[in-house]
């Protein structure tokens, strides 16, 4: 691993001071958190709290406006300045702010002074677009030691969507091994060994040449896991997972579901089975408005939530 | 009764077997059919061009200056009528061409620029209807890929293209039908197309409604014939995924 160490704690995702606007409307308000290996994170909030969003943003489905996303110590996003004081010390605005400070005379100390230059600048947004060499250049060196290409990255990153969107024009073992031998990380032959061991695991070996039109919503969305499976990705997001299905599908989709937690798979869960939550998660995140307004393991969650917003969203769910 | 298909026998005769006139309507039939068949080759890959630049990620300069061009055309071409785009096509790029000596320009080149007029009058319509059908397939279709790690190329080939094709090339199918009626305006500009026959022999002969009704059927027979193939091509696209 290069740069920033401090970046990289062995965390399999950082989120850091996340912001995201579509348009005039905020979604995300400064989400910062981050994934451990192995950890079980159930996302849960009322719909538009910026769930599904932050979900999205941690395989750059969607590009976040302000913050940084870090994935095994990489980092997927642009550097966001704000961040990085260091850098922040580069730019011309400190400067000038700096030498503005020191010739009012007062005799604070300089750690004193450093400090409420930068917070001011946070605060006000006070960064332009054009700070000076040593400004610019610092950004880019940080990014070049630390940027991951996308593609690459997304390859151990499953996700999983509330619509499936498994490949209309391809048969159920096409679409499982389209990305493996496409992006060379397997042969054709190996790929649908893997394809068709997958499919015994979920019972549906008999489904390996039949189009996705003629499956059940269940059947679909298993195979929408195995999908990202055959990637042998590194960590699993599910978007609302369940929310598209028929009632009685839902239990045979969250079965699937723990036993790949129970097999230590690091999952991000964004989901209203409060059951499974419950069951499965390590950690559940209570989003509303924007941002994370609460965070605790499932028992300390349900049984004691101090969030006024968080007891009136659990007194209606459970 | 019998004398009204003795009169309808002598017209016919008169505007269709007589003095070989029937070869004047396969001449202009076989024009017609080049100037469609050509102008849609062109139109479709003028429409394919087109509909590259516009769905293709904008982040650069020259791709927002293309996709500028692009909607400009689309725009004019969609907004004026094609009698007129014909006019400006014969009359301003062909005269031009002919005003340069050293140019050797053949009465018979009008037909090469009225199929190219109407290739670049369809190849605005035909990138309306591929971009509509791309646009039909799921956004999700785009977002899986993308998740798997497939590039946007591969998954927009791979993925989204063979779905988008499957609405877009029977309704690309129905742009050829209604360009083989279209091009009967080709006659305005002294093409001599199946229309224009109508003329020839109205002047020969003086009778206007028989030739008039025997082009009419003429056209409806291959219009009918292209529907045929166009229900088969349907049909063929919607069994792939069964």
């Amino acid at each position: 691993m290069k740069g920033n160490d401090l970046k990289y704690s062995g965390s399999l995702i950082q989120i850091k001071g996340l912001y995201k606007n579509f348009g005039k409307l905020q979604v995300l308000k400064g989400v910062s958190t981050e994934i451990k290996k192995g950890e079980k994170v159930v996302i849960i909030g009322p719909s538009g709290s910026g769930k599904s969003t932050i979900l999205r943003c941690m395989n750059l489905l969607e590009v976040p406006t302000y913050g940084e996303i870090w994935f095994e110590g990489k980092l997927l996003t642009p550097i966001d300045p704000y961040l990085h004081p260091e850098i922040i010390r580069l730019s011309k605005t400190y400067q000038k702010m700096l030498v503005d400070a020191e010739s009012t005379g007062d005799k604070k100390p300089r750690e004193q002074v450093d400090a409420e230059i930068i917070a001011e600048i946070k605060q006000k947004d006070l960064l332009k677009k054009h700070e000076g060499g040593e400004y610019k250049s610092a950004i880019k060196t940080l990014y070049k030691s630390n940027f991951s290409d996308i593609n690459i990255t997304r390859q151990k990153i499953g996700m999983v969507f509330q619509h499936f969107n498994l490949f209309n024009n391809l048969t159920v073992m096409q679409n499982l091994t389209l990305a493996p031998v496409h992006l060379k990380l397997k042969s054709k032959a190996q790929a649908e060994e893997k394809g068709m061991e997958l499919l015994k695991r979920i019972g549906l070996e008999d489904k390996a040449n039949v189009y996705p039109s003629t499956l059940s919503g269940g059947q679909k969305q298993r195979i929408a896991i195995i999908r990202a499976l055959a990637m042998e990705p590194d960590v699993m997001l599910f978007d609302e997972p369940t929310s598209a299905l028929d009632p009685e599908m839902v239990g045979e989709v969250l079965e699937l579901m723990k036993e790949l937690a129970a097999e230590g798979m690091t999952m991000v869960v964004v989901t209203h089975e409060m059951g499974f939550a419950r069951e499965v998660a390590s950690r559940i995140l209570f989003m509303d408005d924007g941002v994370i307004k609460e965070e605790n393991p499932p028992k300390e969650f349900f049984a004691n939530p101090k969030d006024d917003r968080l007891k009136e969203f659990l007194s209606k769910v459970l | 009764m019998s004398a009204f298909f003795e009169n309808l026998w002598r017209d016919f005769d008169d505007c269709f077997l007589s003095y070989d006139y029937y070869m004047l309507y396969l001449k202009g039939l076989r024009n017609t059919m080049i100037i469609a068949v050509l102008a849609s080759l062109i139109g479709l890959l003028i429409g394919i061009i087109t509909t590259g630049i516009r769905i293709a990620p904008k982040n650069n300069k020259i791709m927002k200056v293309l996709d500028g061009i692009a909607r400009l055309y689309v725009t004019i071409i969609r907004g004026t009528p094609v009698v007129l785009q014909l006019f400006i096509g014969y009359f301003v790029i062909f005269a031009t061409m002919k005003s340069f000596t050293f140019f050797e320009v053949k009465e018979t080149a009008g037909i090469w620029v009225a199929a190219l007029v109407f290739g670049i009058n369809s190849g605005a319509y035909m990138s309306e209807v591929l971009r509509g059908g791309i646009n039909a397939v799921d956004k999700g279709q785009m977002e899986a890929g993308r998740s798997l790690g497939l590039s946007w190329t591969a998954t927009f080939f791979r993925i989204v293209l063979p779905q988008a094709l499957k609405s877009a090339i029977p309704t690309m199918f129905n742009e050829f039908i209604t360009l083989v009626k279209e091009t009967s305006v080709a006659g305005y500009v002294g093409i001599i197309d199946l229309m224009k026959i109508q003329k020839y022999i109205t002047t020969q002969n003086a009778k206007l409604y028989v030739p008039l009704f025997i082009i009419a059927i003429i056209y409806l027979v291959i219009v009918l014939i292209l529907q045929r193939i166009q229900k088969i091509l349907e049909r063929r696209f919607a069994r792939s995924e069964r």
